[in-house]
């Protein structure tokens, strides 16, 4: 706070924060504060890059570091060239994030239409059928056999996306989204020139809600493309993984194999000879590379898609 | 005449408006009824002696895990409950899942909540947007990834254990040592889930009237009052309301988490393994299944009654605050 600008009016009508900004310490210490946790999310992603670039006998002899004597990509050209299987998962993880994503928008966006409109006789009850889900879950064990031994989803790709699809939490976003963007009066003028249910909700509501419904693509697909657990679940034949699984179990293995070298010398040899490390730091790149770089772009949906489900309906 | 009608349509709701409403509900409710519903019957298998036999030619359903389930298999009352409290270790998971969720919930909202005032009061408007975006990013990544990270960190030769010989230290066995995976657990947590609940604060923040502060500064409040006297209870209701939502999943955990981070390395079971972790092992070892289901039901029949609980409580104090 400082007095002079309280005595400028105008400057306080242009910029109101500045009449009771923090002091210049306080703002120069949550700087460095600030500094500091995004040095934590940023060496990750930079430890796994440069490793994954590092010639493997270096990271076999120095270990994980920072920086690298060496640059090689290598380990990305092994990837593609022989890695079959890591092509297989990342097919299967594309084409399920692909079609759930389109699922999923097709399926919230028209369960989310009724529950938003006053006139539906049975608003109240759907509303409840979708609520309930996320208040009671049956759990793991009844889903797995369910899966298995009803729906026969497991060791194919439908199990990496339908169980995924629908989620009740968006359906209440989404009716958020339509109360408060899609103006009653829009709807209404549509109805009495004769329109149908249907039609207005594709040619009227559909184009007026697309920024919720990029938000519920996003999360959706971001939700399939980072499912592990499901895939493990399952799927047991390796054709029908997808890259979360397949890099799981690789470094699994790693670790394991990691530790017998270290007790047993003649193994270190054996480990050497694959590039192991560096390869399996690449798979975690390109696992993570699509979503770090679409992150900067969709930014603003994924805060938008958060807030609006902080609104209670 | 034809405005009338449609007013009319409006208000009442005809047969023809209700029928396209129900078939827009159609696709929603079948992915329900496959992955919500139709596992819910499921859950007598916690009080059943589980077991596929053939199904009979004449009985309707010509599935082997309904006709199981449902006419083969012998009720056994608690005796799956029973064996689950005698499970060794039970209480270790018991308390690694409650007592990490009641950590997180302390740590992950003080955190939350500082950046959250932090990010509002950054004079760089541009550089708190930015700060904002980085620390948002781990929420995006999976478990798996941050698995490897912690990976690259802490294994015989991670980042770590370099920079303890480089400092003149003896290196360690961090994926043998459980002393320090609670703190490692807590700070991954943390480190992945405090972007998204700031944001949350964030937005209920950027809705105050500024007004308020500025009179409160007028008055003498220095920046440090004004966040406790004013910031604070006006984030309480958000506060709280995500409070509810975790108590809810205090018996759950994030499983990706306490499956992956570990790597499935045994002498870090005592202080990872957490009720969901014991299922899904119990389950895919398969020797009893009454146990998985047991643990499973339990988990359910809590976190439901938790919910249900913690929202009367809060609604009790105040309505605006509850969930529902």
């Amino acid at each position: 706070m400082s007095t002079t600008s309280l005595a400028q009016p105008v400057k306080k009508a242009k910029k109101p924060k500045e009449l009771n900004a923090v002091s210049p310490a306080a703002n120069v210490i949550m700087h460095a504060v600030f500094i500091l946790l995004c040095l934590t999310v940023l060496i990750p992603l930079w430890v796994i890059i440069v490793a994954s670039l590092t010639p493997e006998m270096e990271l076999i002899e120095d270990g994980y570091k920072l920086y690298a004597k060496s640059l090689t990509p290598e380990a990305y050209g092994f990837l593609f060239r022989e890695g079959s299987i890591i092509f297989t998962a990342y097919k299967n993880t594309i084409i399920a994030t692909l079609v759930g994503m389109a699922l999923s928008v097709v399926s919230i966006s028209l369960y989310a239409y009724p529950l938003s409109r006053k006139e539906f006789r049975f608003r109240r009850f759907f509303t409840f059928v979708s609520f309930f889900t996320m208040l009671f879950n049956a759990g793991v064990v009844p889903f797995y056999f369910v899966s298995r031994q009803i729906l026969k989803i497991d060791n194919s790709i439908f199990a990496l996306f339908l169980p995924l699809s629908f989620s009740a939490y968006w359906v209440i976003v989404m009716r958020t989204f339509y109360t408060s963007n899609v103006p009653d009066g829009v709807i209404e003028s549509a109805r009495i020139d004769g329109a149908s249910e249907w039609r207005t909700f594709i040619q009227i509501v559909l184009p007026l809600a697309k920024p919720g419904l990029a938000t519920v693509a996003l999360f959706s697909a971001i939700s399939i493309w980072n499912n592990f657990f499901n895939c493990m679940l399952l799927v047991d034949t390796a054709e029908h993984y997808n890259l979360q699984y397949m890099i799981y179990s690789t470094l699994s293995n790693a670790r394991f194999l990691s530790e017998m070298a270290t007790q047993v010398s003649s193994l270190g040899e054996t480990i050497a000879r694959l590039p192991t490390n560096a390869f399996r730091m690449a798979m975690a790149g390109v696992t993570m590379g699509p979503i770090i770089l679409a992150y900067p772009f969709f930014q603003k949906y994924f805060v938008k898609g958060i807030t609006l489900g902080a609104i209670k309906g | 005449m034809a405005k009338q009608k449609a007013l009319n349509i409006r208000q009442r709701g005809s047969l023809r408006t209700d029928l396209a409403y129900l078939s827009m509900l159609l696709p929603g409710l079948a992915f329900m009824f496959c992955f919500n519903y139709l596992p819910m019957p499921a859950i007598i298998m916690a009080f059943k002696r589980y077991g596929l036999a053939p199904v009979p030619k004449d009985f309707p359903i010509q599935n082997r895990f309904i006709y199981s389930l449902f006419v083969e298999n012998p009720w056994v009352g608690l005796q799956n409950f029973q064996f689950l409290i005698r499970t060794p270790s039970m209480g270790d998971y018991v308390r690694n899942t409650v007592g990490y969720n009641l950590i997180f919930m302390v740590v992950g909202t003080v955190v939350a909540v500082a950046i959250a005032i932090g990010v509002n009061e950054l004079r760089n408007r541009l550089a708190a947007k930015f700060y904002h975006t980085v620390i948002f990013l781990p929420y995006f990544l999976s478990w798996i990834i941050a698995s490897y990270v912690v990976y690259a960190f802490l294994s015989t030769n991670g980042i770590m254990n370099n920079l303890l010989v480089n400092f003149g230290g003896a290196t360690i066995d961090w994926y043998r040592t459980p002393r320090y995976w609670p703190f490692i657990l807590i700070f991954a947590n943390v480190w992945k889930h405090s972007g998204y609940s700031s944001i949350l604060y964030l937005s209920t923040l950027t809705g105050f009237d500024q007004e308020v502060y500025e009179s409160a500064a007028i008055d003498g409040a220095t920046k440090w009052q004004q966040i406790r006297y004013i910031t604070i209870p006006l984030l309480l209701p958000m506060i709280v309301l995500l409070q509810i939502l975790a108590v809810g999943r205090i018996f759950g955990s994030e499983f990706d988490m306490f499956y992956s981070l570990p790597n499935g390395s045994g002498p870090l079971a005592k202080v990872t393994t957490t009720i969901d972790v014991f299922v899904y092992n119990a389950l895919r070892t398969g020797a009893q299944l009454g146990l998985p289901s047991a643990a499973s039901f339990f988990q359910a029949l809590v976190g439901f009654i938790l919910v249900l609980t913690t929202n009367f409580i809060v609604r009790r104090f105040d309505a605006d605050m509850a969930l529902f």
